[in-house]
């Protein structure tokens, strides 16, 4: 899980890098697509239901966020956590995708 | 009781999530300044590389347009070659005349060299590589190599400094059109208005705003941008336009900030 962890923030760092640095240069409609908020949706929709490091990669994405923006640490924090977390409840509650139990 | 347990642990972390944030928020210029410090390299050439792959794309996307693109900007270039020459023959005159007055020419501005590394994703702010250690303090405004206005410094860091664009929904100043004073609103996503204008005065499409020296904010005759809108109520006392702005910051690398004016 530390393993995990590590990896997680490596790889979300440099995805925050390439977002404020690389990605600016790219915008569609005048927005820059946020691959942090992708990725953490993405995988907390992809995740095993018993397992919860979807929250910790969005309470990781979301610090770096903060950390690379104007707005108060906790910002995006809070949004992704609560993201992820209401994401899990609702695929716990109501969805049932059967590939992904199985992944 | 092992609820009990489990209630307890899921209290304890949330009492030290938000007291890691509160004091994450109390010292936010370390954290942050420590950050840029050791990520300032890799932004650098990521912006580098976006920059040049961004440039590609849109040559490829754009070589249609290039084509009438290019013999507009031929017509504007004998237009502007036309006004170089008026305006020439003025300052020869203008100079004959300080001379005759004994008036010293205004200095020019004392400039620091700042590159543009990072670009808030959701609002106007960008991230320059200058900071305390080189003299740069809040509120320095921040242009282009062409004397085009980017914005002010907002916060500064030790090495690093956060630049509020002009199109920030804060950001207000006086600007002026040859002799029609107005204030320049920022929208948000680098976007600008041209606001409290007479409704008597008479602005045309393709005007050039520049800033002006009442609000003492800005130095004089700063490029804006160029009116793409007019806004024009018979109620309103006032009326409005639409700025498009003269820097692109997906372009932009190097940038100039105003120490003294």
């Amino acid at each position: 899980m530390l393993k995990k962890i590590l990896i997680s923030i490596i790889v979300f760092y440099f995805l925050v890098l390439i977002q404020t640095s690389f990605l600016v240069h790219f915008t569609i409609f005048d927005a820059v697509p946020n691959i942090v908020l992708i990725l953490v949706v993405v995988w907390n929709i992809l995740e095993k239901r018993k397992n919860h490091l979807g929250v910790i990669n969005a309470l990781i994405g979301g610090f770096f966020l903060d950390i690379f923006s104007n707005r108060f640490i906790g910002f995006y924090v809070l949004i992704l956590v609560g993201l992820a977390i209401f994401i899990k409840l609702i695929f716990k509650r109501y969805v049932r995708i059967p590939f992904i139990d199985k992944i | 009781m092992k609820l009990s347990f489990k209630k307890n642990k899921i209290l304890i972390i949330v009492v030290v999530v938000i007291l890691l944030v509160f004091l994450l928020n109390v010292f936010q210029k370390e954290v942050r300044s420590l950050f840029y410090s050791f990520s300032a390299p890799i932004q650098k050439v990521l912006w580098g590389a976006g920059d040049s792959t961004s440039d590609f794309f849109q040559g490829i996307v754009r070589v249609k347009t290039l084509k009438q693109e290019s013999d507009e900007l031929k017509l504007e270039n004998q237009e502007l070659l036309s006004q170089v020459v008026a305006l020439k023959n003025l300052k020869k005159e203008n100079e004959t005349l300080r001379q005759a007055l004994d008036l010293g020419l205004q200095e020019d501005f004392k400039l620091a060299l700042a590159q543009l590394i990072g670009k808030d994703i959701s609002q106007d702010f960008i991230l320059i590589d200058k900071g305390a250690k080189d003299a740069v303090t809040e509120d320095m405004p921040v242009i282009t190599q062409q004397r085009v206005l980017i914005g002010r410094i907002s916060e500064v860091y030790e090495g690093f400094s956060k630049v509020m664009l002009i199109s920030h929904k804060e950001s207000s100043f006086d600007a002026k059109v040859d002799n029609i004073s107005g204030v320049i609103r920022g929208q948000g996503n680098f976007r600008i208005l041209f606001d409290l204008i007479l409704r008597e005065e008479n602005l045309s499409q393709g005007d050039i705003v520049v800033t002006s020296v009442l609000g003492r904010i800005f130095p004089e005759g700063l490029l804006v941008g160029r009116i793409k809108q007019i806004k024009r109520s018979d109620v309103e006392p006032f009326q409005q336009a639409e700025i498009e702005p003269f820097f692109d910051i997906s372009q932009i690398e190097t940038l100039f900030i105003i120490l003294d004016f």
